[in-house]
C-alpha cells in the first residue's frame, strides 16, 4: 500500500479533529469537530473502496447521531457553558495510557496482519455484494438478528425508562411528583399565562 | 460567546436550574445588555480558528480525494466535470434568483394580488433588484453571538444545498455536447442524496444556536426535531423502489423505468410518502416550522441580515429545485418523455430532445409546490411529528415489506401496480368515512380543552 498524499493528509486531519473533539471547551463547537472526524473517517472509507460504507457512516454518524447530541447539548443548559473546565484530574492519565496500549495493540496487529488469500470481492462494498454476505444463514445472518434484537431490546429499555407516569399508576408509588419539583416560573410568565386563560 | 468573554456574566448563568424554554424564555427581556467591554474582546482564538478551518478541509478532501474522483465519473476529463459543476451551480442560483420572482408572482395570483411588477417589463428585473439590495445592506453580526458558526452556517447550507443537483441525469449517455449530462455518476447515489440532505440540517441548525436568540434557538430546535421524525419516513419510502429495481443508482433508476415503465406506477405509496417528506426536507409550507415567521419571526434566520441572510434563501430555494428535480427522476422516467408519446410517429420525433423533458417535469414539481405553499397553513410542529412518525413512517414501512415480498416470492412486477390502485382505493375510502366537518378550532393552550 503505497502512501500518497492523501493518507498524510486523512492522517493528519483525523488526528487534529480528534484532538479538537477532546480538547475544545465548548460542547457544540466539540460536536462540529466530531463531525469532521465522521467526515474524514468517511473518505477513508472511500479511498479504501467501501462506498457503502462511507455513506452510512455520514448518514449515521456525522447526520442522525450527531443531530441528536446537538440536541440534547442544545436542550441541556450546557449550551452555553464550557464544559471541558471540570476535568477529572486523573482522567489524562489513564486515558493516555488507555492510548499508548491501544497503539501497542494495534501495531501488533498491523504487523501480524495476513490479507486472506481468497476474499471475496466486494465490488466497492455495495449493497448488491454486502447483502449476501449478511444475510447468509451460513455466515453472519443469526448475528445480525441478534444484534438488531439487542438494538430493539434496548430501545424499549429507553422508552419504558422515560415514561415515569404509567409505571407511577401501575405500583401506585408516585415516586416522581412532577408539579411539585418544578421551579415557579418567574413573575412576568406569570402574568402572561393569565393573560391566555382569559383570553 | 464564552470564549469571548468571563463566564458568569449571561443571562443564561443567571437562569440556571430552570429548564431551557424558560431559560430562554426569561433570558428575552435581559435587564442589562450584554456586551463585551472593548478590552475582554480578542477576535477569535487561534485554536478555535484552527480546528473550524478543519473541518472545512475535511469536507473539501472528502470530495477532493482521487479515488472518489476516479470512481464517480470514469468517462469524462477532469477539466469537462469542471465546467459540467460550475453550469450547474451557475443554473442553480440562476434559477433560485428567478425562483424567488415566480414565486411571489404566482403567490400573487393565488392571493388575487398583482406581485412585484414594477422592476423591468413584468418584473422580470427584480431579482436583481434584490440581489444589490442585500449585497449592499449592512452585515450585523450579533454582538452575543458565537461568531464563527455564525458566519459559517449559512456557509454549511448553502454549501451541501448544491452538492445534490449534480447527480442528477439530464439525458442519455454523451449527450452533452458529447459527454455526459451529468456531473458525477455514483453507484451509491441515492445514499449519498441521504447523507448530503442531512449534512445540510447543520446549517439551520448552527445559524439558530449561534445567533444566542430566544426565537433562533426554538427555529433551530423545531429544524432537527422535524428532522427526526421525518428522515425515517424518507429513507423507508425509498426503499421499495430501490429493491424493486436493484439499484441505488440514480442513472439506472431512469434505465429501468424506460424498460419497465415509470415507478410511480407501481410505487404510488412510496411516491406520496415520499412527496411529502420532500415538502417537510425543503422546510415548505405546511412544514415550515423553523422560520414561522408569526410565531418565530422566521426562526433560525432571524438574527441573519444582508448577504447572510441571503444565503439562507438560496440554500432554501436550491432544496426545492433539487425536490423537484428528484422527485421525477426516482418516480416519473426523469429525463425520459412519457412513453405513449413515443408510439406517436411525428411528436415522438419531434419531442425526443435530451433535457427539455427533465426542465418540464422539474418546472411542473415547482409549480406544486408554490401551490401547495398558496393553499394550506402551517402545521404546528406537534402535528408535523405525529404525522410523520404515526402515519408516514408506518405506511412507508407497511408498502416496504409489501414489495419485499413481491420481489423476494419473485411475483410479476405488475402485482406492484394492481397494490398501489389498491392502496389508493383504500385510502379514498378512510377519507371519505372519516372525513367529517370539524366545528372546533384547534384548541389553543391553556384555552380550558
Amino acid at each position: 500500500m503505497s502512501v500518497g498524499l492523501w493518507e498524510v493528509l486523512a492522517l493528519l486531519l483525523l488526528i487534529g479533529s480528534g484532538l479538537a473533539v477532546v480538547r475544545l471547551q465548548n460542547a457544540v463547537h466539540a460536536a462540529l469537530a466530531l463531525i469532521a472526524n465522521f467526515l474524514v473517517v468517511a473518505g477513508v472509507y472511500v479511498a479504501l473502496e467501501a462506498r457503502f460504507v462511507a455513506m452510512i457512516q455520514i448518514i449515521v454518524y456525522a447526520g442522525a447521531i450527531v443531530v441528536l447530541f446537538l440536541f440534547v447539548i442544545m436542550l441541556l443548559s450546557a449550551a452555553s457553558a464550557n464544559v471541558g473546565q471540570d476535568l477529572m484530574p486523573r482522567l489524562p492519565w489513564v486515558a493516555g495510557l488507555g492510548a499508548i496500549g491501544l497503539a501497542g495493540l494495534l501495531t501488533f496487529a498491523v504487523t501480524r496482519f495476513q490479507p486472506p488469500a481468497n476474499a471475496p470481492a466486494l465490488g466497492g462494498g455495495l449493497p448488491q455484494a454486502l447483502g449476501p454476505l449478511l444475510y447468509d444463514p451460513e455466515k453472519w445472518l443469526y448475528a445480525l438478528l441478534a444484534v438488531g434484537f439487542l438494538l430493539l431490546v434496548a430501545t424499549v429499555a429507553a422508552v419504558v425508562l422515560i415514561e415515569p407516569e404509567r409505571i407511577i399508576s401501575a405500583t401506585g408509588h408516585p415516586a416522581h411528583p412532577r408539579r411539585d419539583k418544578m421551579p415557579t416560573p418567574p413573575m412576568s410568565e406569570q402574568k402572561d399565562e393569565k393573560a391566555v386563560v382569559k383570553r | 460567546m464564552m470564549s469571548l468573554c468571563n463566564r458568569g456574566q449571561g443571562p443564561g448563568d443567571r437562569a440556571q436550574g430552570l429548564n431551557p424554554f424558560e431559560r430562554i424564555a426569561s433570558s428575552g427581556p435581559a435587564p442589562t445588555p450584554y456586551l463585551c467591554s472593548a478590552g475582554q474582546n480578542p477576535a477569535i482564538s487561534l485554536q478555535k480558528l484552527l480546528s473550524f478551518s478543519l473541518l472545512l478541509i475535511a469536507g473539501l478532501s472528502l470530495a477532493a480525494d482521487p479515488t472518489t474522483a476516479a470512481t464517480a465519473n470514469p468517462t469524462d476529463p477532469l477539466w469537462m466535470v469542471g465546467i459540467k459543476a460550475f453550469l450547474v451551480i451557475f443554473g442553480l442560483l440562476t434559477a433560485f434568483a428567478y425562483m424567488t420572482l415566480i414565486e411571489r408572482r404566482l403567490l400573487a395570483r393565488i392571493q388575487i394580488r398583482q406581485g412585484p411588477n414594477r422592476v423591468g417589463p413584468n418584473g422580470l428585473f427584480q431579482p436583481i433588484a434584490d440581489a444589490i439590495k442585500s449585497i449592499f445592506k449592512e452585515d450585523i453580526i450579533v454582538a452575543r453571538a458565537d461568531k464563527v458558526i455564525f458566519v459559517m452556517a449559512p456557509l454549511i447550507s448553502v454549501t451541501f444545498a448544491l452538492l445534490t443537483f449534480g447527480l442528477i441525469p439530464f439525458g442519455p449517455k454523451d449527450a452533452f455536447f458529447g459527454y455526459d449530462p451529468w456531473v458525477i455518476d455514483l453507484d451509491v447515489g441515492i445514499l449519498y442524496v441521504f447523507a448530503v440532505s442531512e449534512m445540510a440540517i447543520y446549517g439551520i441548525f448552527l445559524a439558530g444556536w449561534a445567533s444566542k436568540s430566544k426565537y433562533s434557538l426554538l427555529g433551530s430546535l423545531r429544524s432537527s426535531a422535524s428532522l427526526i421524525s421525518y428522515e425515517l419516513a424518507l429513507g423507508i419510502s425509498l426503499l421499495a423502489p430501490v429493491l424493486l429495481v436493484g439499484s441505488l443508482n440514480l442513472r439506472e433508476i431512469v434505465e429501468w423505468q424506460y424498460q419497465n415503465g415509470w415507478l410511480v406506477l407501481y410505487m404510488l405509496p412510496a411516491f406520496a410518502i415520499f412527496l411529502l417528506t420532500s415538502m417537510a426536507e425543503a422546510a415548505r409550507t405546511p412544514f415550515d416550522l423553523p422560520e414561522a415567521e408569526q410565531e418565530l419571526v422566521s426562526g433560525y434566520n432571524t438574527e441573519y441580515s444582508s448577504i447572510k441572510w441571503a444565503l439562507f434563501q438560496m440554500a432554501e430555494y436550491i432544496h426545492l429545485i433539487t425536490a423537484s428535480a428528484m422527485i421525477p427522476t426516482i418516480f416519473l422516467g426523469g429525463w425520459r418523455m412519457p412513453g405513449f408519446l413515443e408510439q406517436i410517429p411525428l411528436i415522438g420525433g419531434l419531442f425526443a430532445l435530451p433535457f427539455v423533458w427533465m426542465f418540464v417535469k422539474i418546472a411542473l414539481f415547482l409549480f406544486f409546490f408554490i401551490w401547495v405553499r398558496g393553499t394550506l397553513f402551517r402545521l404546528r410542529y406537534d402535528q408535523l411529528m405525529v404525522f410523520s412518525w404515526g402515519r408516514l413512517f408506518p405506511l412507508a414501512l407497511a408498502w416496504f415489506v409489501l414489495a419485499a415480498l413481491v420481489v423476494a416470492f419473485k411475483l410479476p412486477t405488475a402485482t406492484l401496480g394492481w397494490l398501489s390502485l389498491l392502496s389508493l382505493l383504500v385510502f379514498s375510502v378512510y377519507v371519505t368515512l372519516t372525513a367529517k366537518p370539524k366545528p372546533r378550532v384547534t384548541p389553543r393552550m391553556g384555552a380550558g380543552d
